[in-house]
């Protein structure tokens, strides 16, 4: 303060009117290391189920995560730094990201991904303002089964752009896309086609492949599930031209739905129109191999209000996160996972079926984590008898897709690589017993 | 100074051989028949690397990036302050950790709890009356708080007058991006001489066609925005909003707020002014809050109490709807709740109190060396511009590096120019401060020749940046082999 030439910290608070000062902030004062952790513990004791038999799912999942993975994550180099604006000092954060883009395109067989979208549901948001930016077209189609919360951020995104948003419907007997009537709602003002896979029945679906031949002019959007790109054709290899994930999955704790990772990936010649930001390689003064966060004149810090997104803070450490797991993982890892997902899921569906009331095979089709059972009482009913039995499960369909009526009675179970032989016979067990 | 920076030649994943070493139980084989026809896939060509390599590749990779917990690292406007290890403690505690956001609300009392507590954190920390914890990043929070002003209008039938949002040219780049992501027309008004918005100019932009205007205060420029209260009352005489960038709340934590100084609609930067770690470019966090009258318009759902049990509360039927699809970034949350919980009313005051403290001990001291466009006390920031001296910001900032402190932001605000926008915090001891205003100071005895080769001591030297974007080299597949 001498130095400064003050005699109290208040006059470094002379510009700010007394009419607005503010007398403190009501709430408790500071304490300790020790008692914020005491406290957090006995807060955190009010959670339940974390420790249950689990087959919770649609959309974020408990996969087995390496313990490599946070031991990486956590390092301060990596989750002290921030965006690096300085390249040369933060070449490990650049080219980490570099390689998550690499590995993300090679797992969707897409061109380029950027460096990170907040989650799936917002890079679903992006992709489809990125299509309008693309062909200025103003109709979307979307599945008529998508989660209400994917829609409901769609529509956020989308607000200030007078779009139309259409559905199409599902095959009543497999799940899979309608493609005629898919085909009757394409139009000359088509701008994108939403199509997920796995879909949001939690089926593989072969007709997304077929989409292609019937798009026209219009852009191809996928939402797709990265572990199932371990065994499933990835969506670069039909005909998608932006690619969005949610990609918690990849390594990455459920931690109550956030911190998560959206995937964004897209065909190289609608690079200028995508958001986010990208790293590039490049070489520094003495023809060394450098990498550098580039095409930055679509984004905010430059563009201001012509910018494609007004994204800034990213995902980046979760972006490192799932290259780290995917790295450890490797191409046999990331197979086999898929594999154990879909056994599993097959064994879960036979399970349930063999109890009375429940259907798990009404739908043809095959599930890779989500499975949709029919349920002879109301799912969230089923769900609490459930709980008490040590289990966590099922989602309510009608907490997800509440337009479609005719799944007001069924909900999901689904399963990972995690899921045991032995809590699929539980479940069923339980099932039985609560009836 | 003997600063170097660790340097490998590291390879990139995919030029590993050793093979993965991944294992896991149980038995896939009879998945393959159970995939539709034409729907198994063939080639899957990612690299394929044991365990210790992958560590030891991002372990050395971690050397080769500066962080917080190595030093000062002033980035202007990004508030990059020590972040508190009992937060990482807290979010890994699995009882928080590997909570599934659809479990019901019996079973999730602790995580809505938190959040709820968060929620009124945030409310009596800026004189508002209802939050949302729901966005994702600051300009997510922007982007959120947009969607309430086009609700609002709508809601008021003002929507089709009302389509301009007025920032002003020293705002953060989010902020039009965030405008004309929601269908706003972007005007902007200028600075005035003492770095304040031009109350003439603001005056003649405001009109029957405004929907809002967006500020940020202490402004971009480190400077409280002394006539706030005149333009809150000439924003609301005109029937629009106003809009508070809460990037810069670091600055006045218990010694003023936003819904003191008349603002509508509020976004907090989590990650900022409560110090979680920044993730090398994320996840943040941008809860937004709300006078009164505009409470009905926040996204759902909001945690609500009744007294003895914490509920999702979905009532509001005027809601924008949702902006991500559970709760918010809940891990950033957490730690946030941590930090505020931690320092309480006394603490976060005087942490406030420190960062200006130690802002204006930089900005007398390198004033004498570079000029102080707006002169004047400062807040959380300082913007100083090297063009008395002969050189340019960017090499300066390359000197920095390259001893071993991180430099400030540079290039903005746009309107000054030669920008060095420094952001000490209050977590860097006198010491630390000294150091990095010597080592600003040696670059400008450095002479240009010296400047121009810079950095030297670190990873890599000067990068190559026009290359890059020629180039277009976004993947490994892209490079020529």
């Amino acid at each position: 303060m001498d130095f400064i030439g003050i005699k109290s910290d208040e006059e470094l608070f002379s510009d700010i009117p007394s009419s607005i000062r503010k007398k403190g902030i009501p709430i408790s004062r500071g304490i300790s290391e020790y008692e914020v952790m005491r406290l957090a513990e006995e807060i955190g004791s009010a959670n339940t189920g974390y420790n249950y038999a689990n087959f919770m799912g649609c959309g974020i999942y408990d996969r087995i995560i390496p313990s490599a993975v946070d031991s990486v994550i956590g390092r301060s180099e990596f989750i002290t730094s921030y965006t690096p604006y300085q390249a040369e000092f933060s070449q490990g954060m650049l080219q980490s990201l570099f390689e998550y883009q690499s590995l993300i395109s090679d797992l969707t067989g897409m061109d380029m991904t950027n460096s990170s979208i907040y989650d799936g549901a917002t890079a679903l948001g992006e992709a489809v303002r990125m299509a309008h930016r693309i062909n200025e077209k103003t109709e979307i189609l979307v599945p008529e089964n998508l989660y209400r919360s994917k829609m409901d951020v769609i529509h956020s995104y989308s607000s200030g752009l007078n779009l139309k948003f259409i559905s199409y419907s599902f095959e009543k007997k497999t799940g899979y896309i309608d493609l005629e009537d898919l085909a009757s709602k394409i139009s000359a003002n088509t701008s994108a086609i939403i199509c997920e896979n796995p879909n949001s029945f939690g089926v593989i679906d072969p007709n997304v492949m077929k989409v292609q031949e019937i798009k026209g002019e219009a852009l191809l959007i996928t939402y797709v599930d990265p572990v199932s790109l371990g065994v499933v054709v990835p969506p670069g290899s039909y005909g998608a031209d932006i690619s969005v994930s949610e990609g918690q999955q990849l390594g990455i704790h459920r931690e109550f739905g956030g911190p998560l990772l959206g995937l964004f990936s897209f065909r190289k010649e609608y690079l200028r129109k995508s958001p986010g930001r990208i790293i590039g390689l490049t070489s520094d003064s003495k023809g060394k191999r450098a990498f550098v966060m580039t095409i930055q004149t679509r984004e905010q810090h430059i563009r201001r209000e012509k910018a494609t997104s007004n994204i800034c803070t990213n995902q980046a450490l979760m972006a490192l996160a799932s290259a780290v797991y995917l790295s450890i993982v490797g191409p046999e890892g990331i197979r086999k996972i898929a594999n154990v997902t879909i056994s599993q899921a097959k064994k879960l569906k036979d399970a349930v079926s063999s109890v009375r009331g429940y259907d798990a095979k009404f739908l043809s089709g095959t599930s890779f984590s989500d499975v949709l059972v029919r349920m002879p009482g109301d799912p969230a009913d089923i769900q609490r008898a459930l709980f008490e039995k040590g289990i966590l499960g099922p989602i309510p369909s009608s907490s997800l897709f509440p337009n479609l009526e005719a799944f007001a009675k069924s909900g999901f179970f689904s399963v990972t690589e995690k899921t045991s032989d032995g809590n699929i016979r539980f479940l069923a067990d339980s099932l039985g017993a609560i009836q | 100074m003997s600063y170097h920076q660790a340097t490998y030649d590291e390879r990139l994943l995919n030029e590993f051989r050793s093979g993965s070493t991944f294992k896991i139980p149980g038995d896939g084989s009879a998945a393959e028949k159970l995939l539709p026809s034409g729907m198994a896939r063939k080639e899957l060509p990612l690299p394929s690397l044991a365990e210790y390599d992958a560590v030891r590749h991002f372990t050395r990779l971690s050397q080769m990036n500066y962080s917080v917990d190595l030093g000062i690292y002033p980035l202007g406007s990004c508030t990059m302050k020590y972040n508190p290890k009992y937060a990482d403690k807290i979010v890994s505690m699995e009882q928080f950790a590997e909570m599934h956001p659809l479990q019901p609300d019996y079973s999730v009392q602790g995580s809505l709890r938190i959040m709820y507590e968060l929620q009124e954190y945030l409310k009596k920390i800026s004189d508002m009356d209802a939050v949302t914890l729901q966005p994702l990043a600051g300009a997510h929070g922007e982007f959120t708080g947009i969607l309430i002003v086009r609700k609002y209008l709508e809601d008021t039938g003002q929507l089709d007058m009302r389509r301009e949002i007025i920032v002003p040219d020293s705002a953060h780049g989010t902020n039009p991006a965030s405008a004309a992501m929601g269908g706003f027309n972007v005007v902007e008004v200028p600075s005035d001489s003492t770095g304040m918005v031009d109350i003439d100019a603001l005056r003649s932009a405001l009109s029957e066609k405004t929907a809002a205007l967006m500020i940020t205060n202490p402004s971009t420029l480190g400077l409280f925005e002394r006539n706030v209260v005149q333009i809150a009352k000439l924003v609301h005489d005109a029937g629009a909003l106003l809009y508070y960038d809460g990037a810069n709340f670091n600055a006045i934590l218990g010694i003023t707020s936003p819904g003191i100084m008349g603002f509508d609609i509020v976004h907090f930067n989590l990650h900022k002014t409560f110090a979680t770690p920044h993730g090398g470019g994320g996840p943040g966090a941008g809860p937004v809050a709300v006078k009164k009258r505009l409470e009905k318009y926040l996204p759902i759902p909001r945690i609500g109490f009744d007294g003895k049990r914490y509920f999702e509360d979905f009532s509001s039927d005027k809601s924008v709807g949702r902006v991500s699809p559970y709760y918010g970034a809940f891990g950033v949350l957490l730690r946030a709740w941590a930090y505020i919980t931690y320092h309480g009313s006394d603490g976060l005051e005087a942490n406030s109190r420190k960062a200006v403290l130690n802002t204006n001990y930089v900005s007398r001291r390198l004033s004498e060396y570079l000029s102080d466009p707006y002169g004047g006390v400062k807040k959380h920031e300082v913007v100083l511009s090297s063009s008395n001296t002969g050189e340019r910001a960017l090499d300066i900032a390359k000197y920095l590096i390259d001893n071993g402190v991180h430099a400030p932001t540079i290039y903005f605000p746009l309107i000054v120019k030669e920008a060095l926008m420094i952001e000490p915090t209050e977590t860097v001891n006198r010491d630390d401060l000294d150091a990095f205003c010597d080592a600003v100071i040696g670059s400008l005895k450095a002479g240009h020749e010296d400047l121009h080769q810079r950095p030297v001591n670190l990873s890599v030297g000067r990068i190559d940046e026009i290359k890059a974007a020629r180039d277009q080299i976004l993947t490994w597949s892209a490079i020529k082999k």
